[in-house]
């Protein structure tokens, strides 16, 4: 297992080569300049040419590429145009903000969904199971933007009990330590300063939340109904186990693996795609920063924001792997 | 992992309990802060990188800055610079203020202006080079005054270096200009720098003792990033901003509405208008551009999508600009009979044209565009509308390759940088456009130093360019700010929100 | 008889009110995409500056009001789910037959193929959509076709990854090397043992899928690559009532009700076809 791991690892290695060739000729390629776009309007031609000289844009592309690759060896991804900044400082200065919020979100939407999903299974057809299933392609239907406004105006506008927007008020002075805000606070025992995270933590979680609530809610649903029916199921039935027992120690049990595998789907997809609702709620996230990154063509910003994104998806994947392990132990990997 | 998350929930819970939420605590305690909502920028700690003009104010207001634009005058006013006067044709003297000092007691010494202009120029992270391109020289006269030598006669020098912030070559040489801006923000402005949040918020402080502060003003200016319109409107009901610029027009009533603030309403600087590239057919024909420009409802336009928020222009510029004449009524008016006409004169009717626009870059961009392509198929051309994406279409526009966009062209107070970018023969690529008259007009506006004969030049320059059309002039949008009762501020035509221009009562 | 069987079993599904409701929006919607000149009160593009942004009028003649240039919402979702509808159901099915057909393959083999399948994966995943729609738009042009392809070209990945746990999971269990040591070739235990097992899953995928695949489209056809910018699409509409959320609200709720029945009742019609037509209930 332990070498399985191991070189499951080492295999991200060549897929982080790969995805670094791919992007950089894709963002090379792509309509747009990054000089034309950060530049004064009315600098000269000779402003514009002596600054891409400066960004090492006049270099064939190879050339350019072969630069990145040495220097991302040594753990340098260059320098944000825009920001003038080292890509990778400022991402993983802005990595904590999204995984928290993608972390609570996904935590809502597991604590919902779940629930929801076996209970429906268990009740088909009833109350619960017909409410949690419109309301989930309700929340579906809407775009991430309405429901973001929407709450924006009642909880921060109408209510007035949450704030509009942003991660934290200005002026807790909270010491930094992991970066996520709730647990910096706690550490610091700072409990104003928790509660003001968890304050403006409330509105996009939800809004991201009843995405994933949805569609956690139906695939638990189906494959808790699913295994219901497996024949083993049927057998323990007919040997007079409780109703509850085999729902959650055969049916939950492998009805996990399905569940399992949309969670890390959806909780990859909210780390690299809450762009929407990070501009919304003003989140300095890193999906803010890649809309920044890909409006300003910000290549150095750009590579390294998809080289993050590899990463954690490679290690999101491989610690759904690992769980399957655990779920159904019948599951051998490698 | 159960009894963790178990023992935060109850922490939650009595964080709960308590009283209020830390967010009023901390706007109570601190009643003579306000928080300004802004819309874009915040890049970093280089005052020369970033290119948004509200940001560059904030800048001004650390660094401190040459001179301003004062806009009840229509001058430039002293701020570091005692007087910026012509030598002679190419030079100028410039004086700075001997009283004021930068935040730790040092003077701002001519050799500081010469270290600016330089880091404009050749700083690797600059953006303001734009500034200092026609500067050949500077050369330090005494500790206070400097001669600038430009590179050909330029009347409009002033308005190129108001915006240039004054920075320290003394703290420069010791520390090099990452840790210079990021550690030693020593300015000579009426703030000081305190915070700068890449992307999210800049805080300031009022300096106390600076002879532009007033007692009235606030002393601490929270600027925050809010993308969302809808955000900046909520956050100002509900007292998290005092200031939220970027209002929509179909929002402005609702923040006329609100108990708790109002809506300040100035016309932008920003003429917004039809481009038409001569060098692509069809808009060789100067009657095809025409037929455009009388095809367009403006009034329809004003009222339907921006709530009448706008003044229509009748040129380039709107009251308050330079050259702006009062007097001088357009002949392109709204009349789709005479669009009809021009275009059945000039062979082109029925000709295929995409009409390309950018999408939330400015005011309902692509709602006006959508509207305006039926008003051109309505008098002949076959139009389709391209939306790309802005970093797409604003490369394309720079590089002259899209010939037919709605655009809008900002900083135009004094209007002669653009009008020589977009309509100078190969001043820029943009447009392609070349009238012999209007270049003459042109250069010799730019080396009158006789400021009302140069307006009258200007404006002789631009009815030329009005009557034929390789743009069509639509309006300046008017520009809507939230302001909160019990603060006094009135935004001006330029995106700045100054400290010392800000009055809490 | 099997068959007939089959068919009074389906009929008597097709009866219960969940069908009833699943199969009169989905009836509705095609018959309004196919006839959508003769339904549509106006012109779907028509503007009419002065009547822009009124509300819905229970009298008419603009029943679900106009929008931001004055163009008749209730004309646009009937052309809108032209578009719409054909985009949702082409890019579900393309990207799912790709990725269970990629999942299976790699769960059910494992080993090498396995990594290799997931690499590709994780390398399409990293890819920003923005990104490579503005990209595609360049390279590829226009066109509904690239739109489809774009907009499934990192949509196929949630089938592939389920597919995959399935198969991983499945063909460890009795039934399965029961069918292998009774000498089943792995194309047959492939399709009468691990597809069938996840259809269901598969079938929820697709159908929030497609929610989002109408939704994205605005985004994409806003960048020029697919529909002309003018062309009414359900996502389309959402995108124009962005501004107007707290002062128009009907430009927003009209077509995200059409993407929720739409999706409501694709739902509920799998739902309804499984739990009549499984086999193993065929089989108890």
């Amino acid at each position: 297992m332990l070498g399985y791991t191991l070189r499951r690892v080492a295999g991200t290695i060549p897929v982080l080569f790969m995805v670094s060739l791919l992007i950089f000729a894709l963002v090379q390629f792509a309509p747009g300049d990054p000089v034309d776009m950060l530049v004064s309007d009315e600098a000269t031609e000779e402003v514009r040419l002596a600054i891409r000289s400066a960004w090492g844009l006049d270099q064939p592309v190879y050339v350019q590429y072969l630069t990145f690759l040495k220097n991302a060896v040594m753990g340098d991804f260059g320098q944000s145009f825009r920001y003038r900044e080292p890509v990778m400082q400022l991402i993983l200065e802005r990595l904590p903000a999204s995984l928290e919020l993608a972390i609570y979100s996904t935590l809502l939407a597991v604590a919902i969904g779940l629930p929801l999903g076996v209970w429906a299974a268990s009740r088909p057809n009833s109350l619960v199971d017909t409410v949690g299933s419109i309301g989930g392609f309700f929340g579906i239907s809407l775009p991430n933007f309405w429901l973001g406004i929407l709450l924006i105006l009642l909880f921060a506008g109408t209510f007035n009990l949450l704030p509009s927007g942003g991660r934290e008020t200005w002026g807790l002075n909270v010491e930094r330590v992991t970066g996520f805000l709730t647990i910096d606070a706690i550490i610091a025992g700072r409990w104003d300063a928790l509660w003001d995270a968890l304050r403006h933590l409330a509105l996009p979680v939800v809004v991201l939340g009843t995405n994933m609530t949805g569609i956690i809610m139906q695939i638990t649903r189906a494959s808790v109904l699913e295994n219901l029916q497996e024949d083993y199921v049927m057998t323990a039935r007919a040997k007079g186990m409780s109703g509850r027992v085999v729902l959650w120690r055969h049916a939950f049990r492998n009805a996990l693996i399905a569940v399992i595998t949309i969670i890390g789907l959806e909780f990859g997809t909210l780390i690299s795609g809450a762009i929407i609702v990070e501009t919304v709620f003003a989140w300095p996230g890193i999906g803010y920063l890649l809309l920044q990154g890909i409006s300003f063509r910000d290549f150095p910003l750009i590579t390294g924001l998809v080289l993050v994104y590899t990463t954690l998806f490679v290690l999101i994947n491989l610690a759904i792997d690992m769980i399957y392990t655990i779920v159904d132990p019948r599951i051998r990997m490698g | 992992m159960m009894k963790a998350i178990k023992r935060l929930l109850l922490l939650s819970g009595a964080a709960a309990a308590m009283a209020g939420g830390a967010a009023q605590q901390v706007q109570a305690q601190k009643a003579d802060q306000i928080t300004v909502a802004i819309t874009e920028g915040i890049t970093g700690n280089n005052p020369y990188a970033d290119s948004v003009v509200l940001i560059g104010s904030i800048w001004c207001q650390v660094y401190g800055c040459l001179t301003r634009w004062d806009f009840e005058t229509g001058k430039f006013v002293p701020f570091l610079a005692e007087s910026l006067e012509p030598e002679d044709d190419l030079n100028w003297i410039l004086t700075l203020r001997a009283d004021w000092k930068r935040h730790n007691g040092e003077p701002v010494v001519a050799a500081d202006v010469v270290h600016s202009i330089e880091r404009s120029r050749n700083d690797p992270e600059s953006m303001s080079q734009a500034s200092v391109q026609y500067i050949e020289k500077a050369e330090p006269l005494d500790d206070r005054r400097l001669r600038i030598t430009t590179t050909q006669k330029m009347a409009t020098l002033p308005n190129y270096l108001a915006t240039m912030q004054i920075t320290s070559k003394k703290i420069y040489d010791q520390h090099g200009a990452k840790v210079a801006d990021r550690e030693h923000p020593v300015g000579a402005g009426p703030y000081r720098l305190v915070e700068v949040g890449i992307g999210s918020h800049i805080v300031i402080e009022r300096v106390d003792d600076h002879p532009m502060v007033q007692p009235t003003n606030p002393k601490r200016i929270i600027y925050r990033m809010m993308a969302e319109p809808e955000q900046r409107v909520t956050a100002l009901a509900n007292g998290e901003v005092q200031i939220a610029q970027g209002i929509p027009p179909q929002l402005v009533s609702r923040v006329q509405q609100l108990p708790n603030a109002t809506a300040e309403i100035v016309d932008s600087a920003e003429a917004m208008f039809i481009a038409m590239s001569p060098k692509t057919a069809p808009w060789d024909n100067p009657k095809v551009r025409q037929a455009v420009c009388h095809s367009i409802n403006r009034e329809g336009i004003a009222r339907a999508i921006l709530g009448n928020q706008v003044t229509l222009l009748n040129g380039p510029v709107g009251a308050g600009q330079l050259g702006f004449d009062p007097a001088y009524v357009s002949p392109i008016d709204y009349n789709p009979e005479k669009a009809r006409k021009l275009l059945e004169e000039a062979g082109a009717v029925g000709v295929a044209v995409d009409l390309y626009s950018p999408v939330g870059r400015y005011i309902a961009d692509r709602q006006i565009a959508e509207a305006v392509v039926p008003m051109l198929q309505d008098v002949g051309f076959k139009a389709t509308l391209q939306t790309p994406e802005w970093a797409t279409l604003w490369t394309n526009v720079q590089r002259g390759e899209t010939p037919f966009y709605y655009m809008g062209r900002g900083n135009m107070l004094d209007p002669s940088p653009a009008l020589a970018q977009y309509f100078e023969t190969d001043a820029s690529p943009r447009l392609k456009y070349s009238n012999p008259d209007v270049d003459a007009l042109l250069q010799a506006e730019r080396q009158e130093f006789d400021p009302e004969k140069r307006v009258a030049m200007l404006s002789k320059a631009m009815t030329a360019i009005t009557e034929d059309a390789p743009a069509c002039f639509l309006w300046l949008h008017k520009l809507s700010w939230g302001v909160a009762k019990g603060v006094d501020y009135k935004p001006s035509k330029a995106d700045r929100v100054n400290g010392w221009e800000i009055h809490l009562r | 008889m099997v068959r007939s069987s089959k068919t009074r079993k389906l009929a008597k599904a097709l009866k219960s009110p969940k069908a009833a409701f699943s199969l009169a929006v989905i009836a509705l919607l095609l018959l309004a995409a196919a006839f959508a000149p003769l339904i549509a009160p106006f012109d779907p593009n028509r503007q009419d500056l002065m009547l822009a942004m009124t509300p819905p009028q229970l009298a008419g003649p603009h029943f679900l009001g106009t929008d931001h240039v004055g163009r008749d919402m209730m004309s646009r979702i009937i052309y809108g789910s032209r578009v719409s509808l054909l985009i949702a159901v082409a890019v579900v099915l393309f990207s799912g037959v790709v990725g269970v057909t990629l999942g299976v393959v790699s769960g059910y083999y494992g080993g090498r193929v396995d990594s290799i399948v997931q690499k590709f994966l994780e390398v399409v995943w990293a890819f920003p959509p923005l990104l490579l729609a503005i990209s595609i738009v360049a390279f590829l042009g226009q066109g509904l076709g690239i739109l489809i392809v774009a907009l499934a070209s990192q949509r196929w990945i949630p089938y592939c990854r389920l597919a995959r746990a399935e198969a991983l999971s499945l063909r460890e269990r009795e039934f399965v090397s029961a069918a292998r040591s009774l000498g089943a070739g792995d194309a047959r235990i492939l399709r009468t043992h691990i597809l069938p097992n996840l259809i269901q899953s598969a079938l929820i995928v697709a159908t929030f899928a497609m929610a989002t695949a109408i939704i994205a489209e605005s985004s994409l056809s806003f960048l020029g690559l697919g529909v002309p910018a003018t062309t009414p699409t359900w996502g389309g509409m959402l995108s124009d009532a962005r501004a107007y959320i707290s002062t128009s609200w009907w430009m927003a709720l009209f077509p995200g009700l059409c993407i929720f029945c739409t999706v409501l009742a694709i739902n509920l019609l799998g739902d309804v076809l499984r739990t009549h037509l499984d086999p193993r209930l065929n089989r108890a």
